[in-house]
C-alpha cells in the first residue's frame, strides 16, 4: 500500500464504508436473504445475485436423491410402528430393564435374609439348649441370657463317653468334663482302637444304656464288651462311640441317634 | 418447505410412516446435500450419516419444520466436523475439487448460458468463499434459518451472522461479476 488507505481492488472482500453499494446496500441483501422480491430500481447486480440464490435453493435434482433408498432402508429397519412411538418405545426400555436385574437381586436379598434368620434362630436355640462351645455360650449367656455354660473342672477322672454325656445333656457336669478340661477326644489324643487299656478307672465306667448304644455300631462278629470274655474297648477319656468302629466320629450327632435307635433293640443276654 | 402440512407428516413419519419420511427426506435433502458439498468433501457419505442419526431420534423430536431443518443441519455439521477430522488422520487422497469440474464444463455458448446459472456452478462459486462466509451463505439463505439458529449452529452471535452474511453475498457478487455467472 502506497497511502493512507487502500484502494477497494487491493482488498475485494472488505466492505469499504465509501465503496459504492458499501452500506446502502444491506436492505437489498437483507431481502435477498429473506427470499423476497427485490424492488425493480435495484441494481442489476441484486437482481444478478437473488437469481444465482434462488438457482441454489431451487429443487432437488434427481442425482440428489440418491440416497433415499438407504435412508428409507434405514427408517424401515428401525421404525416399526411400536419401536418409533415415543410413548411404547419408554416403557419397553423400562420392560428390559426392570426384568432382567432386579429379580436376581430380590432372590439373593431375600435368599440371604432367609439364611441369616436361619442361622441366627439355631444359634439361638443352640445357646438355649446349651449346646455351644464354653465361650459362646458365655457369650450368648451375655448377649441372649441363654443359660451359662457348665462350670469347669480342673482335671476329672476321664470317663467313658464322657463326650456321649456331654452332647447328651450339660446337666450332669460330673460325667462331661468337656474338651475345655483337657482331655483327650479325638482320634489323635486317644489310643488306638483295640489296644488293651489298663488304666481305666472303676469309677468312670460307662453306664450301661450307653455302653449298648455303642456296641450296637460295632462291627459284626465283635463282642460285645458286656457279654462275658469281651475286651473292653474304651480308653480312660475317651467316649466308648469314638473308638467304636462303625461310628461317624463325630462328637455330640451320634450318641443321641445310636441310643435312640438302640433303646429299642434287645438287651444282652 | 413443506409448510402447514409439515406437522401432519412429522406426526406420521414418527409413527412409522415411511411415505411420510420421504417426503421429509425429498424436502431437505438437496438443501441438506449442497450444504454439505460446501462445507465437507465427501458430502454424500456425511448425509447419509446425518439421515441415520435423525432416523435414531426422530421419534423423540418436537418442534416445527424449522426446527427441524435447524436440528437437521446441526447434526449434519457435526458429522461433517467428524469426518474432516477423521480425514485429516488419514493420509492425503487427491480430491477434485467443484471448481476443476466446472471449468471442464460450457463448450459452447448456449450451453454456457445454461451452465452459467445452474445449480452447480452457483454452489462452485459459493465453494471458492471463505469457509465461514460459505457455511452462512448456505444456512442462511439456501436452507432458509434465522439468524439465531444459524448463530448457534455455527458458534457466533446473531449479529456476526448478519454481518458476515451481507459480507459473503458481496463477495459472491464480485465473483459471479468476474466469473461471468451472472446474466
Amino acid at each position: 500500500m502506497s497511502g493512507p488507505d487502500a484502494l477497494p481492488g487491493e482488498m475485494p472482500g472488505f466492505p469499504f464504508p465509501g465503496r459504492p453499494g458499501g452500506e446502502h446496500d444491506e436492505p437489498l441483501l437483507d431481502m435477498i436473504i429473506a427470499r423476497r422480491a427485490l424492488p425493480p430500481d435495484a441494481p442489476q447486480e441484486m437482481h444478478d445475485l437473488a437469481c444465482m440464490l434462488a438457482a441454489l435453493a431451487g429443487p432437488g435434482e434427481p442425482g440428489e436423491l440418491t440416497g433415499e433408498a438407504a435412508a428409507r432402508a434405514a427408517f424401515a429397519r428401525s421404525a416399526s410402528p411400536v419401536g418409533l412411538a415415543p410413548a411404547a418405545q419408554r416403557p419397553m426400555r423400562r420392560h428390559r430393564q426392570s426384568r432382567r436385574p432386579r429379580r436376581p437381586l430380590l432372590s439373593r436379598a431375600g435368599l440371604t435374609v432367609a439364611l441369616a434368620c436361619a442361622a441366627a434362630g439355631v444359634s439361638v436355640l443352640a445357646a438355649y439348649a446349651n449346646l455351644l462351645p464354653g465361650p459362646v455360650q458365655r457369650l450368648a449367656h451375655v448377649a441372649v441370657a441363654a443359660p451359662p455354660p457348665p462350670p469347669l473342672r480342673a482335671a476329672p477322672p476321664p470317663a467313658v463317653g464322657s463326650l456321649l454325656s456331654r452332647s447328651a445333656g450339660r446337666t450332669a457336669p460330673a460325667r462331661s468334663p468337656g474338651p475345655a478340661a483337657g482331655m483327650p477326644h479325638g482320634p489323635g489324643g486317644s489310643p488306638a482302637h483295640g489296644q488293651p487299656h489298663t488304666s481305666r478307672p472303676p469309677a468312670a465306667r460307662t453306664p450301661a444304656p450307653v455302653r449298648s448304644t455303642t456296641s450296637a455300631s460295632c462291627a459284626p462278629g465283635q463282642k460285645h464288651p458286656a457279654q462275658p470274655g469281651a475286651e473292653p474297648s474304651v480308653v480312660p477319656g475317651s467316649p466308648a462311640w469314638w473308638l467304636t468302629p462303625g461310628c461317624g466320629g463325630v462328637p455330640g450327632a451320634q450318641p443321641k441317634r445310636v441310643a435312640t435307635k438302640l433303646s429299642s433293640a434287645p438287651g444282652p443276654p | 418447505v413443506i409448510g402447514a402440512a409439515f406437522g401432519v407428516t412429522l406426526a406420521r413419519a414418527q409413527g412409522g410412516d415411511e411415505a411420510a419420511f420421504a417426503c421429509l427426506f425429498r424436502d431437505v435433502q438437496p438443501v441438506l446435500l449442497r450444504y454439505l458439498r460446501v462445507i465437507a468433501p465427501e458430502a454424500e457419505d456425511v448425509a447419509s450419516e446425518t439421515w441415520l442419526q435423525v432416523v435414531r431420534g426422530l421419534p423423540d423430536f418436537r418442534g416445527g419444520e424449522e426446527a427441524f431443518r435447524g436440528w437437521l443441519f446441526t447434526i449434519a455439521r457435526h458429522r461433517a466436523v467428524d469426518a474432516g477430522r477423521a480425514r485429516s488422520r488419514r493420509p492425503d487422497l487427491p480430491v477434485d475439487g467443484l471448481e476443476r469440474t466446472d471449468q471442464q464444463t460450457a463448450p459452447d455458448a448456449a450451453e454456457a448460458a445454461l451452465e452459467a446459472i445452474s445449480t452447480r456452478s452457483v454452489l462452485a462459486l459459493v465453494a471458492a468463499l471463505p469457509r465461514d462466509h460459505a457455511e452462512i451463505i448456505m444456512l442462511r439463505v439456501v436452507a432458509g434459518l434465522d439468524a439465531v439458529d444459524v448463530a448457534r449452529i455455527v458458534g457466533k452471535s446473531p449479529g456476526a451472522v448478519r454481518v458476515t452474511a451481507h459480507r459473503a453475498l458481496r463477495r459472491l457478487a464480485d465473483l459471479a461479476e468476474r466469473a461471468g455467472v451472472t446474466r
